[in-house]
């Protein structure tokens, strides 16, 4: 299998997808994404890099994850073939363990000592923290008080994995800000740290590497339609918060045009107010933030706004360059969720199928039930299931308004 | 003649370091802005530095933060730092530089924001997330020229031979070099490299070097006086006002600014 490949929708040398995407760093970190880039480079055309990756994606991650057809859910909605790519599956229950392999080798490989990264559900810090442990970084996890505060079962485990959860207490207290302090800190560690950016966006090289690393999700997509007799799918739909998950899930399609692609954002508590939800394409406009240009969620001077999903992941104001670019060639259809609809939809594929998503991936799922069934039964539908919902207890049971859950808090309170 | 290099002639015909302040427009108030950016002046400051509070400072430490954040939440507008330099422009003879994350200067427009910065009176910008590889896109220093402003460059002490020479292209009037690595604050030492580094940057540029990121006292502005021809303390100006009683805060950075003037 070949992880590198091109597409038509590429970045140019300086990393620019059309008018977004690019390097807007201060120049203290230009040597640092120079070095890395150079290391990419070199890693993406040798032969070994992509041996070693693919190896520990079958014997760490437990690759390839599972293609399986939602029947149930299929069968209840009453049109197209749903497809359920679970990348849940994959060891710490996301697919944010293929970026954080891919670049534990490459800081491996550039002779770092120790990975930043932020987190914002806490599955990417999570997958940070685990190949820490394994390749012997240092490691130090940068999440907003906020998110730590509805994570909690992840910063347990990234404390026992040996990171150290440092807690980001400015700003809006989630996701920004995390990769605020944690560019803050590479600043100021550079030399030795590499950071360990968590999804397609940041400045050059990142969203194309993280691309890169994700690109076998797609990939075994297109393998695995195969054994259930499907040349190719009809859609693809994808969570996006900054884009890691869809971009791994579009990238092997980009260039069949045939292949509808969907990302869903989070609607949150409604997409009319500020504040409220995290929908970027139509409520955000073009700016330059965190190292790159793309659509931000601020205001009239430039100033970025607050957001609020139920799912941490989704829960950020700027998404991946590249897929601002494709959106805006007309390559990519963006929707979105709200919470309700989300956790409706997280209870449909639980009693449906037997598999509890991530609120972030229930997004996707919620738009597949709305898609599907205004499709023939010829046509399919793959969602990208991002990861397992076992992190959300706390929040679906409390939105979920479970008293024996309550209970059981109260008791083991005491 | 752009003030900025008018008044580096002036620093070099006296021999004398330049000492380059700065304040957070709308921090704690525009009012007190404009006591502080007078106080400083009346103490020898050569330059001052009025950077626009942004929701997302990436480049800055806590003390920064905090004055961005206070500011916005008072409700600070860029509108409010182009009335500011036209008041201070009233009293204050000494140039005046914009410092802001590059997207308020996107969304204002880069056109509209060079022409309103030189209008009110502005000599210099300070874009650090700006960097010259962006230049072809954005058109910030070809813009600044046109308008008689000064777009700053920036380097630091991982700044490669190679990457100097691109900047040589787009560097002028002077360079700002960031002392040692990490976000503004103020630290206990210089960094040891700090001459190799500076000589090189010299070597290469052929301009004068202000040199920022830590410093907080005196004796730090000696020791970088043969090397560089202007001091830039931020970080420090700020915990002395935020630290010192209401009514003792004007004197107070008055003897700062009279300490660090070397």
């Amino acid at each position: 299998m070949k992880l590198f490949f091109p597409t038509t929708f590429d970045a140019d040398a300086g990393g620019h997808f059309g008018p977004f995407g690019g390097q807007y760093v201060p120049e203290m970190l230009y040597p640092a994404l120079q070095e890395l880039n150079g290391a990419y480079n070199v890693a993406r055309q040798d032969a070994n890099f992509e041996r070693e990756l693919l190896d520990l994606f079958q014997h760490f991650s437990g690759r390839p994850t599972p293609l399986y057809f939602a029947e149930n859910l299929t069968r209840q909605l009453g049109g197209a073939r749903i497809f359920i790519k679970n990348e849940g599956l994959n060891h710490t229950g996301a697919h944010k363990i293929n970026h954080a392999l891919g670049q534990a080798l490459l800081a491996k490989r550039m002779g770092k000592k120790r990975l930043i990264a932020e987190t914002g559900a806490g599955q990417h810090g999570l997958a940070t923290a685990t190949v820490a442990a394994k390749f012997g970084f240092e490691c130090t996890i940068f999440m907003g008080e906020v998110d730590i505060a509805r994570q909690r079962p992840n910063v347990f485990w990234m404390e026992q994995l040996g990171a150290e959860v440092r807690s980001v207490e400015f700003g809006s207290r989630t996701l920004k800000d995390a990769v605020n302090a944690a560019i803050k800190d590479w600043i100021a560690t550079v030399r030795d740290t590499h950071y360990l950016l968590g999804s397609c966006l940041g400045p050059h090289p990142f969203p194309s590497m993280n691309r890169d690393f994700q690109s076998i999700v797609g990939l075994e997509v297109r393998e695995q339609l195969k054994e259930y007799g499907v040349d190719k799918p009809d859609y693809l739909v994808a969570c996006v918060g900054g884009g890691s998950n869809a971009m791994g899930l579009f990238n092997a399609f980009l260039d069949d045009s045939a292949v509808h692609l969907i990302g869903v954002e989070a609607g949150g508590r409604g997409v009319t107010k500020v504040g409220e939800h995290a929908v970027r394409f139509g409520a955000g406009r073009p700016g330059v933030v965190e190292g790159y240009k793309s659509l931000f969620l601020q205001d009239s001077e430039g100033q970025i706004q607050p957001t609020h999903s139920v799912s941490a992941g989704l829960d950020y104001a700027g998404v991946g360059p590249q897929l601002a670019y494709m959106h805006s060639r007309g390559r990519l259809v963006m929707h979105y969720a709200t919470d309700i609809e989300v956790l409706a939809a997280l209870k449909t594929l639980i009693k449906t199928e037997g598999i509890i998503p991530a609120l972030e991936s229930a997004h996707a799922v919620a738009e597949a039930i709305k898609l599907a069934p205004t499709l023939s039964s010829s046509q399919s539908i793959v969602v990208n299931l991002s990861g397992r919902g076992d992190k959300d207890i706390f929040i679906v049971a409390e939105a979920l308004g479970d008293e024996k859950w309550k209970a059981f808090l109260k008791r083991a309170a005491l | 003649m752009n003030a900025i290099i008018e008044k580096l002639n002036d620093l070099q015909h006296n021999e004398c370091t330049g000492l380059m302040t700065h304040v957070v427009v709308g921090y704690p108030s525009l009012e007190a802005n404009v006591s502080v950016v007078q106080a400083m002046a009346r103490a020898g400051a050569d330059f001052v530095e009025l950077q626009l509070p942004f929701s997302d400072p990436v480049a800055d430490g806590p003390t920064m933060m905090r004055a961005n954040d206070l500011s916005l939440s008072g409700g600070t507008k860029v509108a409010d730092a182009f009335a500011l330099v036209r008041r201070l422009r009233e009293t204050v003879a000494i140039p005046l530089l914009l410092m802001s994350y590059f997207n308020l200067v996107h969304s204002y427009g880069v056109e509209a924001f060079c022409a309103e910065a030189a209008a009110t009176g502005v000599s210099g910008l300070l874009i650090p997330d700006m960097p010259i590889q962006e230049e072809e896109t954005e058109k910030l220093f070809a813009t600044a020229e046109r308008f008689g402003l000064l777009n700053v460059c920036f380097v630091s002490p991982a700044t490669t031979s190679a990457r100097l020479e691109q900047i040589a292209k787009f560097a002028r009037g002077f360079v700002y070099c960031f002392a040692t690595y990490g976000v503004t604050g103020a630290r206990e030492t210089l960094d040891p490299e700090l001459v190799t580094y500076l000589e090189r940057t010299k070597l290469t540029l052929q301009l004068p070097l202000a040199v920022g990121f830590g410093i907080k006292k005196r004796s730090q502005v000696e020791q970088i006086a043969p090397l560089a021809e202007v001091a830039i303390v931020g970080s420090a100006m700020l915990d002395r006002y935020d630290t010192l009683p209401e009514g003792k805060k004007l004197e107070g950075i008055e003897a700062l600014v009279r300490e660090l003037k070397v």
